[in-house]
């Protein structure tokens, strides 16, 4: 252990992605590969009547056009497919933007031109495209994977109906859409009956299952690659029917073909954050206390599929609350299917933070006493002790920095000139997933060591962390290192997803390094060539590649000597188990708004967080930048609009669909508890990506109300909410 | 997107004849919007002549008119010392628009001719008039946040993109065209139409007319004058709610006062009657409030829209009180 781990190391592959050496999806190159283009519907509810290709076909370099007609059935995949149903096996649309064919040609170019001249009539039906035209066709959803859509605690009703302060209101939020700046891409290479994806995916493991299932293939014919992506944000977790198509189509032409969406298709073909409506009725002692809390969640659904991806979590979980009842509804609309999105939860809490900020000023309590008043100290649902939790330092950190102390909690009593200042907070949380993991590990006869592992870097720093854990347990530099991710020929391991990475591989990291180094010290000890033959090999320490005899350091081997007198390859294998759980944290922001003009920019924003042990300080902080610019979006801008006649996206661009630039981002300040919590195997630390900015919303509309008295409940908390 | 042909044109007459001689041409300057269009399928060329080799970008400054090239690149009209000084709110508008990697390659000429943001306009699978003439207009009823209340219809509320045509508009700029015909000016407020029953006829230039210079008058009152962009995002976003505004006064009486307006219009907006309702009257909250509710008189709001009849009143009285003084 040389101390490397919780150092703000820099990135490993930082120079592999700014020299553009590093390769993403579409940037590899096969040998006579196709490339495939997909036409989309333009109606969202109905039946293709009559599809002609020939003008496409005449073009030159077009090789296929493929549609329903041609496209062998495939097997409609389990999660994480989440779409219920594959399209272009029949006539029937479900969504506007559902592939209706896929056009094969030389050149992408050539391929996007065919596509535009690919003729589709349909019969086409009345859409319901808006929660609010169903609403009184909500339903509870049965079981999603495994989970149910209810949840009952003691007796809201009658807790609520005794309360002594109640809050009850409406939350809402739009459709949004993930973007990350890569686009979905897949390129297919069948050999025979096996198959290997170049694929965008946030679970190289999962993308192989579905494929498995929609191919009648066995998994050990399916290789993924995936060694960097380009942003995820959710929407490369579930594997998406471009996929499917685009590996059979590929089958069928017998050449390798790659499909990569453009960005307008990226609003219809890889899931969404479902549009909600959420009510919430909030009962409470005058003291503070919460008695119930019934929490009535509507969101989109579809009418092939009915996950709900947004979960009340918070409601069930973050207060010691004796009385929950927690309702997840849904209503079938005719767009696509939803998923998740970073991060999911904050959808739900966004009301509850917000519900709080309510009781507190209607009881007249501090905000951050009311969270703390309410402070679970073991899992309210469970009844489980936690194995570390350290929430209220969270609030007591952030608050001191953001010197929160200092606010007048009248609103509209803090102004700077004409400008009204508002400070406002919320709880931050996230629960984070553990999954089965594996990595090997290997030192080479030159001393270096190489570890591989079927997990994938999304971007978030996950090359660099293995890389600092791996290189600090074997006492090696940083450098003698080298972690390759992204290929099922590696050990299957965790999805980059529910902020679960770091929580499942990190363990095995770290056994198959510590096994490592005692492989390579018991060499070295056994080995009269050896300085350190015969030394006890407890007694033998190895840092920056060396192995020294503790208390005599003039007794010294390397990886290198050894490994070269060994003459082969050390290979161990790591896998250890971890259990799923929760970060927590606590953001505070202020916010300026001029009413003149009701120009509002989000001014300060401070944080604290409990997420174990820190592995990085410097990804970490990045995740918190992240995280808070996310929830600025969410609160201020990002909203997909759907036609409600057509049921379809009528901002499907980055020039419409607006997301936050850094001038509407301040600087964010992070504080961290870094405790090890016990309970984790991964050196202590938990999963935490996604915990940073489930809070920042409610915080944004809290400072809003307190800057000007005005309760804002349905984002995007956009000008004319505020004028 | 479909194979084009390509030419570079040498002059402005060669580009011209060039374009005149082959069918479906169109001109490409910076092509920050052009391409993207194409891309989308919302326009579609079988021919595009490159006009960035053309002597075409110089701005002067001589007698009374400033004479903006339509080569001229929009950071470079931006950062000219005489523009900053003389006709701030050009200068405003301009670095108000876009990002600083579009603004060093658009041209002025191009950013005239943008075509609008309507997202029904930019999809091709949705119906649009000014895309399909006689498709119809889903905006009317459907997703209109950003679109129009003033000078539209059932046929089309598109609200036009550029902020700098609104700052021209605010000070009678002219716009040089050169056709196969020849040589003409037209004066901005008739550049740009309203679109009545043919929203795909969205200025006056004629087939294979090219912008080659706008011309800005020297007067006094440009001198004192700004722009202010109100938008969802604190930059790289096109307004939800613009002024351009230049104002003269003595004591506190309206001497010369131009204003126009981005956001509310399906084109760049100018109602000489507002303007009328300050000249002469001292710039009081009660004058500024009557040349508001003249400006939004006429306004048709949808179900999106409505704010923006309040905001851009707030909005006009925003400026004036700056330009008069009074913060």
């Amino acid at each position: 252990m040389t101390g490397l781990v919780g150092r703000g190391v820099a990135r490993v592959d930082g120079r592999a992605k700014v020299t553009g050496a590093a390769r993403y999806a579409a940037d590899h190159e096969i040998p006579g590969m196709l490339h495939g283009h997909l036409v989309l519907s333009t109606v969202a509810r109905g039946e293709i009547t009559e599809l002609d290709t020939s003008a496409a076909l005449a073009l030159p370099g077009v090789v296929a056009v493929l549609t329903h007609r041609d496209l062998p059935p495939l097997r409609v995949p389990s999660f994480p497919y989440l779409k219920g149903f594959v399209p272009m096996q029949d006539t029937r649309v479900h969504h506007s933007g559902q592939p209706v064919a896929h056009v094969v040609a030389e050149t992408p170019e050539q391929a996007r031109e065919a596509a535009n001249l690919v003729r589709v009539r349909y019969r086409a039906e009345r859409p319901t495209a808006h929660l609010a035209h169903a609403l009184d066709e909500a339903f509870l959803p049965p079981l999603f994977r495994d989970e149910p859509n209810e949840f009952v605690r003691g007796d809201a009703g009658a807790a609520l109906e005794a309360a002594a302060v109640r809050v009850e209101q409406d939350y809402s939020s739009p459709m949004m859409h993930h973007n990350p700046i890569e686009p979905h891409s897949s390129t297919a290479v069948w050999d025979g009956n096996s198959l290997t994806l170049y694929e965008s995916a946030q679970g190289i493991v999962f993308t192989r299952r579905v494929v498995s299932i929609a191919f009648d293939l066995p998994e050990a014919n399916i290789r993924i690659i995936s060694p960097y992506l380009g942003g995820g944000f959710g929407a490369k977790g579930p594997t998406w029917s471009h996929t499917l198509l685009n590996a059979a189509v590929a089958r069928e032409v017998g050449r390798p073909v790659r499909v990569t969406l453009t960005r307008a298709q990226m609003y219809t073909m890889n899931g969404h954050r479902a549009e909600y409506r959420r009510n919430l009725r909030l009962g409470a002692t005058r003291e503070g206390r919460l008695t119930a809390i019934v929490d009535t969640s509507t969101a989109q659904l579809t009418r092939t599929d009915h996950g709900v991806y947004n979960t009340s979590e918070s409601t069930l979980r973050l207060y010691d609350c004796p009385n929950v009842h927690v309702r997840q509804l849904g209503v079938r609309l005719d767009l696509p299917s939803s998923s998740y999105m970073r991060s999911p939860e904050t959808t739900a809490h966004f009301g509850l933070e917000t519900a709080l900020d309510e009781l507190a000023h209607e009881l007249g309590v501090d905000p951050v006493e009311l969270r703390i008043r309410n402070h679970a100290s073991a899992d309210p649902h469970s009844g489980e002790p936690y194995s570390s939790k350290h929430l209220l330092d969270c609030y007591r950190i952030a608050a001191r920095a953001f010197g929160w102390a200092r606010r007048d909690p009248r609103p509209g009593s803090m102004r700077d000139g004409n400008v009204r200042v508002g400070w406002g907070m919320a709880t931050e949380t996230h629960t984070f997933s553990a999954i089965q993991s594996n990595v090997e590990l290997t030192v080479d006869v030159d001393g270096r060591a190489t570890l591989r592992a079927a997990t994938q870097e999304i971007g978030t720093g996950t090359y660099t962390v293995i890389t600092q854990v791996a290189a600090d347990e074997l006492g090696m530099p940083l450098e003698h290192v080298t972690t390759l991710l992204g290929d099922t020929a590696y050990p299957d391991a965790a999805l980059s997803a529910a902020s679960a990475t770091v929580a499942s591989v990190i363990g095995p990291v770290s056994q198959a390094a510590q096994d490592a180094r005692k492989a390579v010290i018991a060499l070295a000890v056994a080995d009269p060539r050896s300085p350190l033959h015969g030394v006890p090999a407890e007694d033998v320490v190895a840092e920056r590649g060396y192995l020294f005899a503790r208390g005599d350091r003039g007794r010294r081997d390397s990886y290198r000597g050894a490994l070269a007198r060994h003459g082969r390859p050390v290979i161990v294998t790591g896998s250890r188990l971890n259990s799923s759980g929760h970060s927590y944290g606590a953001v505070f922001v202020e916010v300026r708004f001029d009413p003149r003009l009701a120009t509002l920019r989000v001014s300060r924003v401070v944080t604290a967080y409990d997420p174990g042990r820190v592995l990085n300080h410097r990804t970490a902080h990045g995740q918190v930048i992240g995280g808070v610019t996310w929830g600025i979006g969410f609160a201020l801008m990002e909203h997909t609009m759907v036609d409600p006649h057509t049921a379809r996206v009528v901002n499907p661009n980055l020039s419409t669909y607006l997301v936050p630039v850094s001038a509407d981002t301040p600087s964010v300040e992070s504080f961290f508890v870094d405790r090890p919590d016990k309970g984790s195997t991964a050196l202590g630390a938990r999963g935490f990506g996604e915990t940073p900015g489930t809070g920042v919303p409610a915080a944004i509309g809290n400072a809003i109300f307190h800057a000007t008295g005005r309760r804002l409940r349905d984002v995007p908390f956009t000008r004319d909410k505020l004028l | 997107m479909r194979n084009f042909g390509y030419t570079v044109a040498r002059t402005p007459a060669d580009a011209v004849r060039t374009a005149a001689g082959i069918a479906n041409s169109t001109f490409v300057a910076g092509g920050t919007d052009l391409l993207n269009l194409m891309r989308d399928g919302a326009e579609t060329h079988d021919h595009l002549v490159d006009l960035n080799r053309l002597d075409l970008d110089d701005v002067t400054l001589d007698g009374q008119t400033l004479r903006i090239g339509a080569l001229a690149r929009m950071r470079g009209v931006a950062e000219h010392p005489r523009v900053r000084r003389e006709f701030p709110v050009l200068s405003e508008a301009l670095l108000a628009s876009a990002s600083p990697q579009v603004r060093n390659m658009a041209s002025i000429g191009g950013n005239l001719s943008q075509r609008t943001r309507c997202g029904y306009f930019r999809d091709p699978g949705s119906a649009c008039n000014k895309r399909d003439p006689g498709s119809g207009c889903p905006a009317v009823t459907g997703r209109n946040r950003g679109h129009a209340i003033l000078g539209g219809g059932d046929h089309c509320i598109a609200t036009h993109p550029s902020d700098l045509a609104v700052a021209l508009t605010a000070l009678d700029a002219t716009v040089r065209l050169l056709g196969p015909d020849g040589a003409r000016s037209v004066p901005i407020a008739d550049f740009y139409l309203l679109p009545g029953t043919t929203p795909d006829r969205e200025t006056a230039a004629r087939p294979g007319e090219l912008i080659t210079r706008v011309d800005v008058p020297r007067t006094r009152v440009a001198a004192d004058s700004r722009y202010l962009k109100l938008r969802d995002r604190a930059t790289f976003e096109f307004a939800v709610v613009s002024v351009a505004a230049a104002l003269r006064t003595r004591g506190r009486v309206v001497r010369d006062v131009r204003l126009a307006f981005g956001g509310i219009g399906t084109r760049p907006w100018r109602d000489t009657r507002v303007e009328a309702a300050l000249l002469g009257r001292p710039l009081t909250e009660a004058a500024i409030g009557e040349a508001g509710r003249v400006l939004v008189r006429d306004a048709d709001p949808r179900t999106e829209n409505g704010f923006k009849v309040e905001l851009v009143q707030r909005a006009l009285a925003s400026v004036l009180n700056e330009l008069g003084g009074k913060r």
